[in-house]
């Protein structure tokens, strides 16, 4: 089962002379589910994140700059807190399932260790004015070929995704039941 | 000439081989690291293999009874007796096994290695690799024409479909087709190739005699693979969640059926009347009656069912 070592030499020796290609990517896509109740109807729910263009709900989003608003394909580009950035564009707009599919067009792997990423933001009804949100997401590791480093691997990726989406699931979930609108 | 034709349709119904089994799709879940054998005509699991290894590409060979599965992360082939579930061995691979196709006869495996231009032929009987061709850069999906002759894979990254001798392994032809393709499926006849190509939002269809493209099948986005039945196209479109129907001979787009989210792996029956989809992120087989077009059921598999291949008996 070990590699053998010169077929792993060649690996990483043709991986540091190859630019990664943007549409490269791991042989296995991995997905995650991140879920949080909130005792707020969905439409209200939804009118805090149904918006694409504003990301202004999620803890280290610093700013959502984009074009297009609500309709497919349209773009925007979140600023992180502490820097870097995450070029996305939505493929889908549901509002009647309260509902939109997005993609990463573009992100650096060092401020998020994935490849072809996209997800869902789904917001549905719990009973008696509670809703449930969901965040889907599917994506490949950082790192496109065999034998990843451990900042790049399929670990790191779920890690990464899961964490962003408890840290603003949790956010979204104080903002509405202490008040926020 | 009606009643003559009909006759003879009767006849090739009755010298056609009658399976002595009912009809099965072999699932990889990738995520639960398992195949999941499906009773069609039941829409229920009747069996769950555990396949080690993230198992992606599914190759079925009917006469045999074999199930193919690779597993990228094995990285391994493993071989299943598809009447008695067990799985009858585990053969490691090297690199990224992912594609996998058949030979018509059963003699030989093929099996695309994600990370470098190559496919292996595995040979079934002696399980081990016999022989490898050379292709274009991350093959991904393989067919093979129905006489054996020709094997047809995908080059993902270098948007051609490579077609190779299946006798000499010698690369004959590097087709361009759109970008990125990923799966590929050969018709019947053995005439022409159907690519997915995830980048490019179409299907490019590929005469395999002349080697070159006689058109191009706009579909949804992030279209993953082609089933054919009743002279019909159906790609399953990943970020589209459903399934692009188009006419086979004017290859013109007919509608779009929605089904599971992140629909991958398709097939059709042998009868031509039902398809059968793999919804990766639901976890669930979407069936769609290919006389309606409309979506007739949507059976529970597991976690993360990819089914790239031929994956019904």
């Amino acid at each position: 089962m070990t590699p053998n070592r010169r077929t792993l030499g060649l690996a990483l020796a043709f991986a540091a002379l190859v630019p990664l290609a943007a549409a490269a990517h791991g042989p296995s896509r991995k997905k995650t589910t991140e879920a949080v109740e909130i005792n707020a109807p969905p439409d209200k729910v939804w009118a805090v994140i149904g918006n694409f263009q504003d990301m202004s709900w999620h803890p280290v989003v610093e700013k959502t700059e984009g074009k297009g608003g609500n309709a497919t394909d349209a773009t925007r580009r979140l600023t992180l807190k502490g820097g870097g950035t995450i070029d996305e564009v939505l493929a889908r707009y549901e509002p009647e399932k309260r509902s939109y599919f997005y993609r990463i067009a573009e992100v650096d792997p060092k401020v998020l260790p994935v490849t072809n990423y996209s997800a869902t933001l789904i917001v549905e009804p719990a009973g008696e004015g509670r809703s449930k949100v969901e965040w889907r997401g599917a994506f490949y590791r950082g790192y496109p070929n065999n034998d990843p480093p451990p900042e790049l691997n399929d670990e790191a990726a779920m890690k990464a995704v899961s964490g962003v989406y408890r840290a603003g699931l949790d956010a979204l979930k104080e903002r509405i039941e202490k008040g926020g609108s | 000439m009606i009643g003559r034709a009909i006759v003879g349709a009767a006849l090739l119904a009755l010298l056609a081989p009658r399976p002595g089994y009912a009809l099965e799709a072999f699932v990889t879940n990738q995520t639960a690291e398992e195949v999941a054998i499906v009773d069609l005509d039941g829409g229920r699991v009747a069996a769950r293999v555990p396949v080690p290894g993230a198992p992606a590409g599914v190759a079925v060979h009917g006469a045999t009874g074999k199930v193919y599965v690779t597993s990228p992360e094995g990285p391994a082939l493993t071989i299943i007796d598809a009447a008695t579930r067990a799985v009858e061995a585990r053969m490691p691979l090297p690199g990224g096994p992912l594609g996998i196709a058949v030979a018509p006869r059963g003699d030989r495996v093929y099996v695309a290695d994600w990370y470098a231009k190559r496919v292996l032929a595995v040979d079934a009987a002696e399980r081990k690799i016999a022989g490898e061709a050379t292709v274009g850069a991350s093959p991904s999906g393989i067919a093979v024409t129905p006489d054996g002759a020709l094997l047809a894979v995908a080059d993902r990254d270098d948007d051609t479909l490579s077609l190779v001798d299946a006798a000499t392994l010698a690369r004959v032809a590097a087709v361009p087709v759109g970008k990125r393709p990923f799966g590929v499926t050969i018709d019947s006849e053995g005439a022409r190739a159907y690519t997915a190509n995830v980048g490019s939002n179409d299907v490019t269809v590929v005469d395999l005699a002349a080697r070159r493209v006689v058109g191009t099948v706009p579909v949804g986005e992030r279209p993953y693979a082609v089933a054919l039945a009743g002279g019909r196209g159906f790609a399953t479109n990943q970020y589209g969640a459903s399934v692009s129907v188009f006419d086979l001979a004017t290859l013109a787009p007919i509608t779009k059926i929605p089904v599971g989210e992140y629909p991958e792996g398709i097939a059709a029956s042998p009868d031509g009347r039902r398809i059968f989809v793999a919804n990766w992120e639901s976890d669930t087989l979407s069936v769609i009656d290919t006389g309606t077009l409309a979506v007739i059921g949507e059976i529970p598999v597991g976690a993360g069912p990819r089914a790239f291949g031929a994956f019904l008996r």
